[in-house]
């Protein structure tokens, strides 16, 4: 008897940690407001991250072989060598201080910056070993054709490289997916921050970050489906 | 048609080609044979500056195409290149490598491009494999398509950088007797190649080069029964 009442007392714990966490008070509106602002700030920053990413790299790569425009090399070098050597909380942090420091100013829009900054210096140096792994007879084959180099490397190279680096890409996605968390420090309420919302309010922290950490890890799930599925797809080719 | 005065290229301090002073004719069918590394490979990517010459000047059609303004995309139209590692665009169906030029650069409607390549491929005998990947492909029929990629551009020459010498010995003979087909239809045609038989039976003009010139040059009759330089004789002695 006794055995099922501290059984019964247990599920019975679970379940008011669980009402109190999420439940009580419509409490749930906090994490679906916190998970909209994560998906947001995720989605806009990898779509930045990556456009700057692929110009980066490309700009790297026709200007080794133009010295009057090297210049350009050299600035996109700095931008890498800034961001990828300073952390992102700090860039966050700086970002928002400096640019988002007006009253009202949008922060969600801020921290998709500040990620989609981060990301394009990451993206750029991957994307990069993607272009060099394609044989340089591709490059030569289209101009051989009259194509412009602009036009041969977004045809040619940039279709193949992409294909080469898909996973190192979807690693580095899944890796800003996470980092977003940190977007409660210039006042962004994403998911992790509602978790330490409702925390404060119920003097219980550990289940609405276990319910946070859970979110994440369907996120991140549903993420690495799609890389999947976008290496199939982009493996047409390779069949014999 | 292609007029070549003083030509030189040097990588570094390296001279490859040390000035050569040539002439191509419409209709003829020049073939280039050589040691490796007597530059015959560099003298013919000279011809539509996938190699910038060092010093002398280019002359297409009465138009300087060494002169700094000049726009080498329109040249690169007029002359087609193969390629010793075929380089056919491994993420594209047969069909849209071979569309792929005219359509982006707007010089055919999709459909007129598609007839093209099809009555093109239909010469060639490889119809059945127009929705196939490069990689289902046999070195041959690659090489075959790399041509047919060039012809659909309707080029006034055709440069081949060793089109044979990566291919499998039993499929060297259907790559040459395109080529002779070719030449047969009155196509101008600079040929790098070691197939002394091509050279024999097709070539309107054999050149010999080694050491960055034009050591000699004769018909093939002349050219193979009655060599006059040492360094001529001593090399076909080696090869024949």
């Amino acid at each position: 008897m006794d055995i099922f009442s501290g059984v019964g007392e247990f599920f019975l714990g679970i379940w008011n940690a669980i009402d109190k966490a999420l439940i009580r008070d419509n409490r749930y509106e906090y994490y679906l407001g916190g998970i909209s602002n994560t998906l947001i700030i995720s989605l806009f920053a990898v779509l930045l991250g990556f456009l700057i990413g692929v110009l980066i790299a490309v700009i790297k790569f026709l200007c080794s072989r133009k010295k009057h425009i090297g210049f350009l090399a050299k600035i996109c070098d700095l931008y890498v060598f800034v961001i990828r050597g300073t952390p992102v909380l700090v860039q966050l942090l700086l970002i928002n201080a400096i640019f988002f420091c007006y009253r009202d100013a949008n922060t969600l829009l801020a921290a998709i910056v500040c990620f989609g900054i981060n990301s394009g210096a990451y993206v750029a140096e991957i994307v990069r070993a993607g272009i060099e792994s394609i044989d340089k007879g591709q490059m030569e084959a289209g101009r051989s054709l009259g194509l412009s180099s602009v036009q041969t490397m977004r045809l040619i190279i940039l279709p193949q490289a992409i294909k080469n680096i898909l996973p190192a890409l979807g690693n580095e996605f899944i890796v800003l997916v996470k980092e977003t968390s940190i977007a409660g420090y210039i006042a962004v309420t994403d998911i992790t921050k509602a978790a330490q919302y409702i925390g404060s309010k119920t003097y219980d922290i550990i289940t609405p970050l276990l319910i946070a950490a859970a979110f994440y890890l369907i996120l991140v799930f549903v993420l690495t489906k799609l890389q999947r599925l976008l290496e199939r797809r982009f493996g047409k080719s390779d069949r014999r | 048609m292609i007029d070549v005065k003083g030509l030189t290229k040097s990588f570094g301090k390296l001279d490859v080609l040390k000035g050569i002073d040539e002439h191509i004719y419409k209709g003829e069918k020049v073939v280039i044979i050589g040691p490796s590394g007597s530059g015959k490979s560099t003298f013919l990517r000279c011809l539509n500056l996938m190699e910038t010459p060092t010093g002398g000047e280019i002359i297409v059609e009465g138009e300087s195409i060494t002169d700094p303004k000049a726009n080498v995309n329109l040249i690169r139209r007029k002359m087609g290149m193969v390629f010793q590692h075929f380089n056919l665009f491994p993420h594209m169906t047969i069909l849209r490598n071979i569309t792929l030029a005219p359509t982006t650069l707007k010089l055919m409607t999709g459909e007129e491009a598609d007839k093209t390549a099809m009555e093109l491929l239909e010469r060639v005998g490889l119809a059945d494999k127009a929705d196939s990947y490069p990689n289902m492909l046999s070195g041959g029929q690659k090489q075959r398509i790399a041509i047919v990629r060039a012809l659909a551009m309707k080029p006034d020459v055709m440069l081949f950088d060793e089109p044979t010498s990566a291919l499998d010995p039993e499929m060297v003979g259907e790559v040459l007797d395109l080529m002779k087909t070719l030449a047969e239809d009155g196509m101008t045609m600079v040929v790098v190649t070691h197939e002394m038989g091509f050279a024999r039976e097709v070539a309107s003009r054999v050149l010999f080069m080694d050491d960055g010139q034009v050591v000699e040059q004769a018909s093939p009759e002349e050219f193979f029964s009655n060599p006059k330089s040492p360094r001529l004789k001593d090399f076909l002695s080696k090869v024949l």
